[in-house]
């Protein structure tokens, strides 16, 4: 029922300006990365006079940007595939079982997500010293997994427990497993929540530089957000590289979610046809 | 209920084990060996870390390492700089780990206490020749408690006010030298069509800095400062008080709105040339210089009723350089802290940073820097609530800038300001001390 | 006897453990331990990185007690619950108009949640220097907009008098993350099944009252999910507090928040047993966030039992 009527109008119009508003501060990353900084400090919201590629010559280049950006790729990937995986098998118990001890786990989780981030750097930074962790790409993403557990498993215990009974008590009378009923019957169902839970841990673990700060200080095991700080300096900063790496670091994020957005509305046309 | 108290106690109890995995007090081991050797003998290669905070400054250091490697072959220095922000953190926990530099850039004054007080920096008394350093200035780096030396400062700032050339000649206005005059100057600045004075009112730290621009004068610098650390007068005095009210007259020469300007935004109304001054420090020349500006500088001349007779400069020392304690390169970073406490460094450092040094009789050649210094030198005093308040809790500098925003916004008076500074670091501040 | 159960009351506890044991390791090792390690520090005094002798509670006393924190402890707590009230009125009351909106929109929906959403995306780093710059007095569009269309009263300093700080914190941070009220109620909503909302259309309930009656009833599990994470999501505010007010939230504390308070005295303070108060200052939002978050879980299980039986 898709009627274009008169009365669509508004609703679009309303929904063009917020957009217009929500995005005006990116394009003015991006304009921004095309010009110096001195330009910046004369005329700070002038408008680029071509394209000017010089500072993404220079982040990539230069500021060794090509090895961060594999470093993230490396890191996030992996630790939201980890991540998400450990926590999909949590909330499937959560949600099925009514047992004493899976209701106070899923609390255990649940108190994580309360945990401040810096709290946590001193104990972790000595926890990694002692175990050769420092500088080391792996320790980050068992960092960042045990991070995105508490979230992952909430969003998904949730969906996992909107699902209806029936499918499975179907697989399991035919004789399926445990694990052969998550597998097959219930995970393609919440395709939608795993789509949600992958882009809400992506996106903070790839823009993430505290961590990385502290705990890598090997300069190849910098991720991109430790070297744009490269670029904020004590009382100046180089705004033109700076934007240049911040857009740079920001394209995956964006290709990401147009993906992703494409599995949640596939998701969720799947799950309605039962 | 039961099980829930035997929980929390297994908890406490766990805490109280887990915390013994951080590093708690040390016996520390002395190396005895202490001697330095001063010629460039042919030595092992050695490879000396050195971290800091100053991104902007990594290839200029670069340059000047690569004098130091000339004339001592064999000895590579690998500078790294890290987020200002996050520095003192990184730092802290390099210094514990296994993996940390040999030598740091540490903060200065209240700043570096925590490291001293954790046995992470080498005590150089005797074995860094700091003859050359500007012999005020070692308090940057000299411990509170046991007034050993940690290390060697090696920047300064001073604070003045820079103007723009262009608009000054276009209006035709030359540099004041009395009050009236300043205040002449302005007033034709704002008629003009320019803001006189440009500043970033939102972030509190550049407040105590503005107030020092133009109010040492009145309560009498270095005078007052004597009187403060002796206890024979505190931030009540009433010529304290009158100094925190010059600044809030002088927002009249300012954007309406100052509150809401950031030091990015004061700053740019400066290189776009919308603002003819921005009172401010030394640390603001290379940024400025970069935007082609043709600066100027002058002290502001002494208010009426000024305890001072003459205009005046506040300084600091900005940070010092240090040994790690657990470095295992000692005599090659001892030998490279007395090269850095040399002139010869000074003046590298003068040259290729374009900030003033902690060493003393160098030369200047950029003009404006030349003429920063003969200010300074002119009119010193110390930037009190950085030198002297920053060690303990509430810290100075924040008081005070907290004090004279609640004082734009109207909600607190000069006096008010200068009591809620005084309040706050009585709380650790002892005289005499 | 009730109506179905949707669990597994035979699930075997071993099967079940499996499952669970890989995400407890991890959990263990990276959460539960540094949590409990940093509240065993609060425990101490400190010399820097160097742990000094056990006080018991005495750094918390003195958070309690002690200038600064005597003030500023409960100024920063009360702007996270305003921050809290802010989000849910403007943060998710927009985001599941928007939700709605765009769920009968037709083609250009992904255009559009793909849109709303990428402000989340942009790094912490910049996105208080972005709305600095937008939000500026002198150089901002945003005021020179207002200005243009005759607006002049409103163009504030936003970001420089305490009373619209704040406020400009929450629409930042509503900027930020309208797409995750936005995206999980939009998925909820698919989760309804159309024969549901059919049937109550042909009832002749429409627009609101369908809504009222149907849909938020049956939205209220996300709701649940969206205000819990929205309250954890508020308390810890760092990086657009931090970014726009620095680390004293300016001006004048009215953008001060509990991490903030938390961020300079662990980092920023001249006092070197730091590491002790800091850590008191943490567990204290911890056990705070944890009661009202059981609080919440509590109350919201007893109301999506009353709809789902």
């Amino acid at each position: 029922m898709k009627r274009f009527s008169i009365l669509n109008a508004p609703k679009h119009v309303l929904l063009w300006i917020y957009a217009i508003a929500s995005l005006s501060p990116l394009v003015l990353m991006v304009l921004n990365s095309f010009r110096t900084t001195k330009q910046m400090a004369t005329d700070p919201l002038g408008l680029p006079d071509g394209l000017n590629m010089g500072s993404y010559q220079k982040a990539w280049i230069t500021a060794s940007f090509e090895t961060y950006f594999l470093n993230s790729m490396f890191v996030t990937i992996t630790s939201v595939f980890i991540g998400t995986a450990v926590s999909l098998l949590a909330a499937y118990v959560f949600a099925r079982s009514k047992r004493r001890v899976f209701a106070v786990l899923e609390g255990l989780f649940l108190s994580g997500l309360l945990l401040p981030v810096f709290l946590a750097i001193l104990p972790i930074f000595y926890l990694f010293d002692a175990l050769g962790l420092i500088s080391n790409l792996w320790g980050l993403i068992m960092v960042y997994s045990a991070l995105s557990i508490p979230f992952s498993s909430f969003i998904l215990a949730a969906f996992f427990r909107q699902l209806p009974i029936d499918l499975e008590e179907a697989a399991r009378i035919d004789g399926a497993g445990y694990f052969r009923t998550f597998f097959f019957i219930l995970l393609p169902l919440v395709r939608p929540a795993i789509a949600t839970v992958v882009v809400f841990r992506f996106v903070p673990i790839w823009n993430d530089f505290f961590y990385p700060l502290m705990l890598m200080r090997d300069r190849d095991a910098y991720t991109l957000p430790v070297g744009l700080t490269r670029f904020f300096g004590e009382y100046q900063t180089d705004w033109a590289t700076l934007f240049a790496g911040l857009t740079i670091t920001t394209i995956p994020l964006v290709i990401l979610f147009i993906v992703a957005s494409k599995q949640l509305v596939s998701g969720l046309t799947a799950g309605m046809s039962k | 209920m039961r099980k829930r108290l035997s929980a929390l106690g297994l908890v406490g109890v766990a805490a109280l084990v887990l915390t013994g995995c951080a590093p708690a007090a040390q016996e520390t081991t002395e190396t005895a060996d202490t001697q330095t050797s001063a010629t460039a003998e042919a030595v092992d290669p050695v490879t000396l870390t050195m971290w800091s905070w100053r991104t902007e400054d990594v290839e200029k250091y670069n340059t000047i390492f690569d004098v130091y490697e000339a004339a001592n072959p064999g000895v590579t220095v690998e500078f790294e700089a890290f987020l200002n922000t996050e520095y003192n953190q990184l730092l802290a926990t390099g210094l514990e780990g296994s993996d940390g530099p040999d030598l740091a850039m540490v903060r200065a004054y209240g700043g570096v206490q925590a490291l001293i007080e954790a046995g992470q920096l080498m005590a150089i008394d005797g074995v860094v020749d700091t003859g050359s350093v500007e012999q005020s200035l070692l308090a940057a780096a000299t411990g509170r408690t046991d007034g050993s030396l940690y290390g060697v400062p090696f920047a300064t700032q001073t604070l003045q006010v820079f103007y723009n050339k262009e608009i000054f000649d276009e209006l035709g206005l030359s540099e004041p030298t009395t009050w009236d005059e300043f205040t002449a100057l302005n007033e034709a600045i704002s008629a003009g069509g320019y803001t006189p004075l440009a500043l970033g009112a939102k972030d509190s730290w550049m407040l105590p800095i503005f107030h020092e621009i133009v109010g040492a004068a009145r309560y009498g610098g270095p005078e007052f400062r004597d009187g403060l650390l002796a206890g024979t007068t505190d931030f009540n005095d009433p010529d304290y008080v009158a100094s925190i009210q010059i600044v809030n007259d002088m927002t009249k020469y300012m954007v309406d709105d100052v509150i809401g300007v950031s030091y990015a935004d004061s700053q740019i109304q400066f290189t776009a040339g919308t603002a003819a001054q921005y009172p401010g420090g030394s640390f603001e020349l290379g940024s400025f210089t970069d935007s082609g500006l043709d600066l100027g500088v002058y002290l502001v001349p002494t208010p009426p009723n000024s305890v001072s007779t003459k205009p005046i400069s506040a300084g600091w020392a900005d940070g010092s350089f240090a040994v790690n304690k657990t470095t295992e390169n000692e005599d090659a970073a001892l030998d490279l802290m007395n090269w850095l406490a040399s002139p010869e460094f000074g003046q590298l450092f003068v040259d290729e940073v374009k900030q003033f040094s902690a060493i003393k009789g160098l030369t200047y050649s950029d003009p404006v820097m030349k003429e920063m210094d003969e200010l300074f030198a002119s009119g010193p005093t110390a930037y009190i609530n950085l030198v002297d308040m920053r060690y303990g809790e509430p810290v100075g500098s924040t008081l005070i800038g907290e004090g004279i925003q609640s004082m734009f916004l109207g909600d607190m008076s000069a006096t008010e300001v200068a009591t809620k500074l005084q309040d706050g670091i009585a709380t650790w501040f002892t005289p005499g001390a | 006897m009730k109506t179905k159960s949707k669990s597994h009351g035979a699930m075997p506890v071993r099967i079940g453990m499996a499952f669970v044991i890989p995400a407890l390791i991890l959990f263990s090792v990276f959460i539960v331990y540094p949590l409990t390690t940093a509240l065993g520090y609060s425990f101490f005094s400190w010399k820097g990185t160097l742990r000094g002798d056990f006080i018991g509670l005495e750094n918390y006393v003195t958070i309690f007690t002690k200038p600064p924190f005597d003030e500023a402890l409960p100024n920063a707590f009360s702007h996270n619950l305003l921050l809290f009230a802010g989000a849910m009125v403007f943060q998710n009351s927009i985001g599941l108009l928007l939700a709605v909106t765009l769920h009968k929109i037709g083609r250009l929906k992904r255009l559009f949640q793909t849109m709303f959403t990428l402000p989340y995306l942009v790094s912490p780093l910049v996105v208080g220097y972005l709305w600095s710059l937008m939000l500026s007095p002198l150089f901002g569009p945003v005021n020179a907009t207002l200005k243009a269309i005759g607006l002049e009263e409103l163009a504030l300093p936003w970001l420089g008098d305490p009373t619209t700080a704040i406020w400009a914190i929450v629409f930042i941070t509503a900027w930020q993350w309208i797409g995750f009220p936005m995206l999980l109620y939009g998925a909820a909503l698919g989760g309804i099944p159309e024969e549901v909302t059919e049937a109550a259309e042909i009832d002749g309930a429409n627009g609101v009252k369908k809504f009222r009656l149907i849909t938020l009833p049956l939205l209220l599990p996300a709701l649940g999910t969206v205000t819990i994470l929205t309250f954890i999501g508020a308390m810890e505010a760092f990086p657009i507090p931090y970014a726009v007010g620095g680390s004293t939230g300016s001006p004048a504390g009215a953008t001060d928040v509990m991490a903030l308070l938390f961020y300079r005295t662990a980092f920023e303070s001249g006092d070197i047993g730091s590491i002790g108060t800091s850590s008191a200052l943490a567990m204290l939002l911890f056990l705070f966030i944890f009661g009202v978050a059981v609080v919440l879980r509590t109350s919201l299980a007893r109301a999506e039992r009353k709809i789902y039986g």
